[in-house]
């Protein structure tokens, strides 16, 4: 079959200040597929996602220089509109984030931005995405209560639906689970998969499992590089290189 | 060690017990005069009560204490309106100074910006009142000759006391948005809002309450000035006409207190009258400082996890949100009518006609946002079906933006009418609000990156215009001030009766002060604030201990003056004499190094605590050589900040130790001083002619609390750096 590309990443380059944090990387997002980052913490997982849709921008002193496109248009070319971008390519944090606003006010802050302003629209939007995050169910009968009151889980999935309620292309994850407990991980993988139909999702993870259970291709970094990037089988089965090999089974360092 | 009795025995349980009752006796020492200058003040005022009756008090508009008429209304409205004014001046230029320094400036640039800011919080009263006087008075007679025959008015008042709460205004509440986690932020960037978008939605309403704060905050420095507004206000008692009229004179409880303190008979009337405007003014301040501790402590609780639930609205007012639309216009349109013509029967047409139309205003307000309120709650409890709330939330949204409207007709209408007759202001009023109402759908239209170039323009302009203002007034001080400096102005004494020669007694007698001050509040500030912070269990007399506190750290300055007077220049017969300013400046300032010593000994960290104590040391010892070298740099900061204020202030001295001459120096601590801030008040407002000692002298003070505003942060920069945890 063919997968039909979303991103392509290649001799990408990022410093912070002085510091170089990433190497000569190049990648691409196919089209619904899950594409999981994996590597030891602090080898430029998060910093690779947050260039995908240039969140970047708002780190001081951080310069990037290479080619990384969107659906054939390098992202970083002068003149790109970065709110645009954003609204197709969403992101979700490591630490749920919701608003200090209701339920209902965090979902419909996005489509009101994006200049939504009709209630029943507004409505229907609140719906279908808490929905597709799985938490309507939860959540129906106290929209207007504060979002600070869910559980981190709730919470996350409310993040979810958040950027769900913008119909964004591409989903970006930056170690969605790592700030929850098992259960409440096990919801949120599962909702990647379901998600999966609709959209692209690039998920950061330091969890090898949860990479090869969830995800069709994984990309394994290391030091700022791009050690290998290929299907999650082929990754998990038979590596190419010996450093992935290394750290899949748990021998590193 | 294998005897088991070693452990048995508390070989330091006696020296730990012995300091913490040799503490304990100095604790009590502060608590004590706290608790003494409240009763004080108390007890003096309650005695006007008796003599001239707290109604006629309260309600009096003649305040002439030679015809014995003592009635607070003027002064009281006086000191409102002023405060009123100064917020209406700051809290544009300060909010939004606060958010260009938050979230558009660039690092660098917010790193010289928030420093400035601080600098300018500490600038004596006095030298803001002593630019207000010298620059903006005549700077607004010119601007308004039809209007202003003098240029000392509310206006002046207003504007310069706005100037003073900036820097509190800005400085709080970008600390509340940086405290906004800047997750808030990246979630609402990533779904492809603009910086400003960010900003509006998310930022500033959640550091609202900070915000809000911060205004209170700011609010209350302003109603407890004294020196600057008893400069620039004309100081007449009386009530503007029309209400704001602010190009009228008028004058505040704390001019009313400086102005006549020096001249009263002790025990008499007007004596304990002006002890109950004390404590008036106390009253307020209290009431403001109260609203801003629970907003604050209502913003901590929000960043907290808990959840808000929701409240029903337990409102009489309830039926009336609920109403139909129809009934609710028809409600506000019968309050309108009868708020008129009931206040026809006091005040003339068109002061009726506002009045009316506040009340109105505030009304709809209340009703709009009860109205929403109490459909969520509905909703949520009852089930309340969708349509009806959209209705409603629809129908609550139309009218907060009436209400908007008419606020601002009113708002127009009133500075209007001011500059022309009645009819022309109402159409001038009428023409800005079809203004708005005509553009408002081209704004909305505007596409997100335009309206964040505007917004960001604004602010930058916001910004420009409070740099602006306070580098003029750092310029203008300097550029005078420096050809004023030479050996025979700072080591001179005056001559011609203030016109010539130098300052030096005023020097001399400035450090004399500070130096008495610092000996008087160091050790028994340092002392309670170790006790109250290590020792003291959280019991309620420690709870009332630091209400006693906190009241006493509100109060402003003037009436630690009025304290000083009766209670050490007449009661105890010292006379105006050092050693009474000295414990006036002292007791002002006590409360401050007690809170900023509790804080920075409850800064450090519990583990290094417990590591000590798990080595067997006792607690004296731990406090000792832990604690205390652990929390000294913020100890250290927190007394040169407050011996820095004490260097600047008047009010206190003014009636107790300060005196216009001294013809030689004395160390003698029963004879008067000189003393700077109060040399620039007085050959400010006393001796024309004199206006290059003025420039001179306000140099000098300027630099003597600059100075020790530099040496806290360098005694801060220095500790942080050594110590992180
Ligand atoms: N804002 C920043 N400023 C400077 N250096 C940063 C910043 N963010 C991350 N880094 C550095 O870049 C490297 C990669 O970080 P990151 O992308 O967060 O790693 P990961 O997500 O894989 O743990 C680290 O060495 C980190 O210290
Ligand atoms: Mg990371």
């Amino acid at each position: 079959m063919t997968d039909t590309n979303v991103m392509d990443i290649e001799g990408f380059n990022l410093w912070y200040g002085d510091k170089q944090a990433l190497f000569d990387v190049a990648m691409n997002v196919r089209k619904n597929k899950i594409t999981a980052l994996i590597g030891p913490s602090g080898c430029g997982k998060s910093t690779l996602l947050r260039c995908m849709n240039r969140m970047n921008d708002i780190v001081d002193g951080c310069r990037v220089q290479g080619k990384m496109t969107y659906h054939g248009q390098d992202i970083y070319e002068r003149g790109t509109d970065v709110m645009a971008l954003r609204k197709r390519i969403g992101m979700i944090f490591q630490k749920p984030n919701p608003f200090p606003m209701s339920v209902r006010d965090n979902i419909t802050y996005g489509p009101k931005i994006h200049g939504i302003t009709k209630q029943s629209e507004l409505d229907e939007i609140v719906e279908r995405s808490l929905k597709q995050a799985v938490l309507w169910d939860e959540v129906h009968d106290r929209l207007d209560q504060s979002a600070l009151s869910l559980s981190g889980g709730q919470q996350q999935r409310l993040c979810i639906a958040r950027t769900l309620s913008i119909n964004p292309e591409v989903i970006l994850m930056d170690e969605p689970t790592s700030a929850l407990d098992p259960i409440a991980t096990a919801k949120i993988e599962d909702l990647a998969v379901e998600l999966e139909k609709d959209y692209t999702v690039v998920i950061v993870t330091h969890n090898m499992q949860q990479a090869a259970r969830i995800s069709d291709y994984t990309g394994f970094m290391y030091i700022g590089r791009m050690i290998e990037f290929d299907r999650t089988e082929r990754i998990f089965s038979k590596p190419s290189d010996e450093l992935t090999e290394r750290y899949i089974t748990g021998r590193f360092g | 060690m294998s005897d088991g009795s070693s452990i048995g025995k508390m070989k330091k349980f006696h020296h730990d017990n012995v300091m913490k009752y040799v503490l304990m006796a100095i604790a009590s020492v502060t608590v004590v005069i706290i608790f003494f200058i409240i009763l004080f003040i108390l007890i003096n005022g309650a005695g006007a009560i008796g003599d001239i009756g707290i109604i006629k008090f309260l309600t009096g508009l003649e305040w002439r204490p030679s015809a014995g008429s003592y009635g607070a209304v003027p002064l009281i409205t006086g000191t409102v309106m002023v405060t009123l004014g100064a917020i209406l001046f700051a809290l544009p230029l300060g909010l939004g100074s606060a958010i260009f320094i938050s979230e558009v400036a660039p690092k660098r640039l917010r790193n010289i910006l928030k420093p400035i800011c601080e600098v300018f919080a500490g600038i004596p009263s006095v030298v803001y009142g002593f630019f207000g006087l010298i620059v903006l008075v005549p700077m607004l007679r010119g601007l308004f000759p039809d209007h202003l025959l003098f240029g000392t008015s509310w206006l002046a008042g207003s504007i310069v006391l706005g100037i003073m709460a900036l820097p509190t205004i800005v400085s709080v509440s970008e600390d509340a948005m940086r405290a906004v986690p800047r997750s808030y932020r990246e979630a609402s960037m990533a779904m492809g809002a603009t910086r400003w978008e960010t900003t509006r939605r998310v930022v500033v309403p959640a550091a609202i309450s900070g915000i809000a704060a911060a205004t209170i905050l700011g609010i209350g420095r302003a109603i407890g000035e004294t020196m600057a507004v008893m400069m620039v206000t004309g100081n007449s008692p009386i009530i503007p006409a029309p209400l704001w009229n602010f190009f009228e004179m008028l004058r505040t409880i704390t001019a009313t207190l400086a102005l006549e303190m020096p001249d009263v008979v002790s025990g008499s009337t007007h004596y304990s009258a002006l002890f109950l405007l004390a404590l008036i003014l106390m009253l307020m301040v209290l009431a403001i400082n109260y609203a801003a501790k629970v907003i604050i402590r209502r913003s901590r609780r929000k960043f907290g996890d808990s959840a808000q639930p929701l409240t029903p609205s337990r409102s009489y007012l309830a039926p009336l949100y609920n109403a139909p639309s129809a009934l609710q216009m028809l409600f506000i349109l019968c309050a309108f009518v009868s708020i008129t013509i009931l206040s026809l029967l006091f005040v003339d047409m068109s002061a009726s006609l506002i009045l009316a139309s506040v009340i109105t205003v505030g009304l709809m307000l209340f009703m709009a946002v009860g109205s929403l309120r109490s459909s969520k709650y509905r909703q949520y409890k009852e089930g309340l079906p969708e349509e009806t709330r959209y209705k409603i939330s629809k129908n609550s949204s139309r009218m907060l933006r009436s209400a908007t409207l008419t606020g601002v007709f009113i708002f127009v209408w009133m500075i209007a009418s001011l500059f022309t007759d009645a009819f022309i202001s109402a159409a001038v009023a009428f023409v800005v609000i079809v203004a708005i109402v005509a553009s408002a759908p081209a704004a909305r239209r505007m596409s997100a990156g335009w309206k964040e170039k505007i917004a960001h323009s604004s602010l930058t302009v916001v910004v420009a215009i409070v740099v602006i203002i306070l580098i003029a007034l750092v310029y203008d001080i300097v550029s005078k001030g420096l050809p004023a400096l030479s050996l025979d102005f700072l080591f001179g004494y005056p001559e011609d009766g203030g016109t010539g020669g130098g300052i030096f007694p005023a020097i001399v007698g400035t450090v004399q002060l500070m130096i008495g001050t610092m000996m008087i509040a160091f050790p028994l500030g340092i002392i309670s604030g170790i006790y109250l912070s290590e020792y003291a269990k959280n019991t309620r007399s420690t709870r009332i201990i630091r209400e006693a506190i906190d009241i006493l750290n509100g109060t402003p300055s003037v009436v630690f003056g009025l304290f000083g007077m009766a209670a050490l220049v007449i009661y105890l017969g010292t006379g105006y004499a050092l050693i009474a300013g000295c414990i006036t400046l002292a007791f002002m300032v006590l409360p401050v190094i007690i809170r900023t010593t509790e804080e920075a000994v409850i800064a450090v960290p519990k583990e290094l605590r417990e590591a000590s104590l798990a080595m067997g040391a006792s607690k004296w010892e731990t406090t000792m050589k832990v604690v205390i070298p652990a929390a000294f740099g913020g100890v250290v900061t927190g007394l040169i900040l407050s011996l820095g204020r004490a260097a600047g202030e008047t009010a206190p001295i003014m009636f107790t130790a300060a005196v216009v001459f001294r013809s030689s120096i004395s160390l003698s601590l029963l004879d008067p001083v000189m003393a700077l801030p109060y040399h620039l008040y007085f050959l400010a407002s006393e001796v024309p002619g004199s206006s290059v000692m003025q420039y001179g002298t306000a140099l000098v003070l300027l630099l003597m609390v600059l100075f020790m505003f530099a040496m806290a942060s360098v005694v801060r920069y220095k500790y942080n750096k050594n110590i992180k945890w």
